[in-house]
Parts: C-alpha cells; structure tokens; sequence
C-alpha cells in the first residue's frame, strides 16, 4: 500500500530541547508522525579502538569517559569485570561503600533525565527545582569521591577513599532533604493537571513491543518488566534486598514517574548501607591478569554489558562495550514515536527515554 | 565614544545569549554546562541566557573533541552567528583532545583548527563556577566598544 506522507521533518542536531547532538527525521500526515529515523554518528570518538592494546589503568580512565553522566557505573563494571575475572576479593565495607556512590549517581542522573523532561514540555518551574536538588546529590558525591563528575572512585580489590570524620552524618542529613524534596517534587509531577496533558498516553511503549526492541532500564520497567533490572544479580544488592520499581502504563508519564521512584528507592538503599558499614579495610589490592569475560551491571539507563580480553601483564587485547541506550533509542523510534500527535511531543518522548549520545556512540 | 555606543556597550553587557554545541565530549562538560543554568549558579543573574540557537547567539561554548560527523558542520553554526561573537572552548577536549587523542582514534583536535576560539577552560570537566567566569571575562573583551575596535 502506498504511504501518503506529506513532509518529512527533520529536527537536531543543534536542538534547543536536546543536550547532545542526534537527528531524529519524522515522516509526518500533517502533523501526525507515520514513522521516525533516528541519525546518529555526531559524537563517534572511537573509545574501543584507542582502549585496545592499552594497559588496565588506562583503560578505566577511559571506561569512566564513555559517559560523563552515569561514569561511576561504567568504573564500576569494568573493574568489577577484571575482579571476577582474576578473582580478586573486595572488602565488604568497599562493596557498601561502592553501592552508596553508585546510588548517588544513579540519582543525579534520573533527576537530570526528569529535569530534562520537564525541560522540555515547558514545565520551567519543576525543572529548576529537580536541577537545584541534584546538587545536593552532586556535593554529596563530591565529598566522597573527591569530582563532582569522573571521580574514578572504584579500584580493583576496593574503593580509592574511606568516609571521612562525619561523611556519613552529612550523607544522612543531605539525604532526609532529598527525600523530602523529591517526595513534594513527585506529588507535583504526579497531580499536575497540565504535565498530565502532556505526559498521560503519549509515546505509548507496550509490553509486547519493548520486548520486541529490547527495551531496558527504566523505559522497560515502565512497561511492566521489572525483571530487566541487572541490580537483581549483583551479589552486594542481593545482600540488602533490592526490589525494582515498575508500572504497567508505558507512556512518558509512566517513564517519569518510575525515574522519580526510582530516586526515592536509591535513597532507601544508601540508608541501608549506611547502617550495615562496619569498621574495616576498604582496599584489598590485587592486579588483573590474563583472561576473557562478559559482564552486565545495571546503569542508570538500563543493562550495560563489558567483554573483556586481556593478557598476563593486564593489557586489554579486545574490549567491547554494551550501552543501554541503543536498545531504548531503538524502541523509541520504532515503537513510541510512531503515532505521536504532534511534533511538540516527539522531541518530548525522545527526551523521556532519557537517551545518552555520548554513550550510544562512544 | 558616541551616546550609541555607549547605549550599546550597556545593552551587551546586560544580555549575553550563549550557545553550546557539543562536538563529541564525553557528556561531562555538558552536563556542567547545564548545571550553570541551576538556582544554586543561576547564571542569569548575569544576564547569560542560554538558548542554543546560533542565529541569536554572542557566545558560541564548543565542548568536546572534534568527531568527523562536525567537519564543515562547526563552521556553519559559527558562521550563522551574528557579530561581535566569541567562542568558548570548555573542558580538556576541544583544548587538546584529552585522553581520547591517542593512536587509532577518530577525532581531529584542537578545535581552533576549526573556528576561532576566544578562551578555553581547562578542566576534566570544569565546573560551573568556572564556566561562568569564562563567559563573564570574555565577554566585555569582545562586545565593549566593537564598532569603535573594528573601524
């Protein structure tokens, strides 16, 4: 059957609504959108090719520069990858101590992804409050891991540095203002007759479909699959009793609030291990050798994968590296966009699936 | 210096429109630009307005290191800025390619290669603070007395 489409539009890649540079081109009937394209290939810098033949300590380095906004996870894989790999053991106060940071990031960068959001349908006055929240979080990380964004926190065997005098009395106080905050931030979110207009059935991802695609984190667990949270698997999480949040409705509005949940779920975790931390070493040492692995951790966009090949003096001879965001920003073309009403809520339902470039391309 | 150009000088220094085009960074330099815009930094109590449309920029901030898919794209942005302009290079990046300018990579530092670069923050990435003060000690350099330098 002939496809009557009467324009094709192009937006990005310098979009006011877009932090980073990616062209989506909308085939449109008026301004009913038929079927989306996403164009990538503006932020290729070739990470895995400089990565091989490299030694291990340069590698994190560059493991951590794959994505500037969720840079502890990918820390945190890879040396977890090289730790499973030649079986190096981790303290237990460094495997608390590695869940806090990862938390941390985690919600700065879901606060970022919702500010992003609001950002763009307009919703000025909530965007600024979740962009003031965040830097409570990122003092919070800073005075732990010493940066405010690429810390390189997280070393084979351990943790670069202890809590320090009342780190952790800070970390509480900052976290009850979090929760505060972020709880009357959701309300506003959830009630908000204007957002719900904007946000309520649109960019619909079903179950079905976000299996199809591949969906992860949290554009998954907005469509009810809560089973695609990495966080399941991991020993230190399985240890504090994680549960993943989810919801059935699939919609922008059901991304939102899950990244939202989320936040508050997070400080639910820091809490407990703030209260399981006991006295001990944080650093163990021990130097990655040979040998070959997979390994998944769970960013705060979804499942990201790290294979690893390396020889006796810990050079990585192959690396290859899985971001979440090339599955959600497939399903986002293909399955959310379509449909779409109008062009105002495409670049709206792009921003909701919260995709990171800078990671899909590397 | 005549009355308009004084009214001029005074209009410019009260109403900085920024650009940011990121040309393969990391993401960490853009998210610290965002950060500016947050109530704790409040960059437009400066009068710094960040739009993100070249056409009504005066201040174009290019992060990251120059990928292939910018080759004659950065020049297009730059060369739809409307005089006075000024570029900004912010993070390691643009200034020298960072980590990312070893052997068998893809990207073509620096980014004055390119355009003219007006200042360059260094920083892996650089915080906000800083970014700030860049824009804000370039930017009477630049727009005070432009016609009056320019003739």
């Amino acid at each position: 059957m002939k496809r009557t489409v009467d324009v094709s539009i192009p937006l990005g890649p310098v979009h006011p609504c877009f932090k980073e540079p990616a062209r989506i081109k909308c085939e449109t009937r008026g301004e009913y959108v038929i079927a989306a394209e996403v164009e990538l290939g503006y932020m290729k810098k070739g990470i895995e090719r400089i990565m091989r033949g490299r030694p291990w300590q340069e590698v994190m380095f560059l493991a951590e520069r794959v994505c500037g906004i969720c840079s502890v996870i990918h820390n945190m894989v890879y040396i977890e990858a090289l730790e499973a790999m030649t079986s190096i053991p981790v303290p237990e106060r460094a495997a608390l101590l590695r869940v806090i940071v990862n938390e941390l990031d985690r919600m700065q960068s879901h606060i970022l992804a919702n500010f992003s959001y609001c950002y763009t349908i307009e919703h000025e006055t909530l965007a600024m409050y979740l962009l003031d929240i965040r830097e409570r979080v990122m003092d919070e990380l800073e005075r732990i891991t010493g940066a405010r964004v690429t810390c390189a926190y997280i070393v084979p065997g351990g943790v670069r540095f202890d809590l320090r005098g009342e780190d952790d009395l800070h970390l509480r106080a900052a976290l009850a203002i979090i929760e505060e905050e972020m709880t009357r931030y959701l309300q506003m979110f959830a009630t908000g007759p204007l957002i719900a207009l904007r946000s309520r059935g649109i960019g619909i991802l079903t179950k079905d479909a976000a299996r199809e695609a591949g969906a992860v984190g949290p554009t998954a667990r907005a469509s009810g699959m809560p089973e695609t949270d990495r966080r399941l698997r991991h020993p230190t999480y399985q240890k504090i009793g994680f549960s993943p949040v989810s919801r059935d409705e699939g919609d922008n509005y059901a991304r939102i609030m899950v990244r939202f949940e989320e936040v508050l779920a997070s400080i639910g975790i820091i809490r407990t291990c703030l209260d399981l931390l006991q006295p001990g070493p944080i650093r163990g040492g021990g130097i990655p050798g040979a040998g070959e692995i997979a390994y998944s951790g769970e960013a705060p966009r979804g499942e990201l994968s790290y294979f690893i090949r390396t020889d006796e003096a810990g050079r990585v001879l192959d690396i290859s590296i899985q971001t979440p965001s090339i599955m959600n920003i497939e399903a986002c073309c293909h399955a959310m966009l379509v449909g779409v009403a109008s062009l105002a809520d495409v670049s709206s339902t792009f921003v909701s699936a919260d995709p990171c470039i800078a990671c899909t391309e590397r | 210096m005549t009355l308009l150009q004084a009214v001029k000088n005074f209009v410019r220094s009260k109403s900085i429109h920024v650009c940011y085009v990121d040309v393969g960074s990391c993401n960490g330099c853009d998210i610290e630009v965002l950060a500016c815009l947050s109530p704790r930094y409040d960059i437009e109590q400066y009068g710094i307005y960040v739009h993100n449309n070249p056409r009504e920029a005066d201040i174009l901030l290019v992060i990251g290191a120059f990928t292939p898919g910018w080759e004659d794209k950065l020049r297009m942005i730059w060369e739809k800025i409307p005089d006075p302009k000024a570029a900004i290079a912010i993070g390691n990046c643009p200034i020298s390619g960072c980590l990312f300018d070893r052997p068998h990579t893809l990207i073509d530092p620096p980014a004055a290669k390119h355009i003219p670069i007006a200042a360059q923050v260094p920083g892996c990435p650089p915080r906000p603070t800083e970014i700030i003060s860049a824009v804000l000690s370039v930017a009477p350099l630049v727009f005070r007395d432009y016609e009056v330098a320019k003739r």
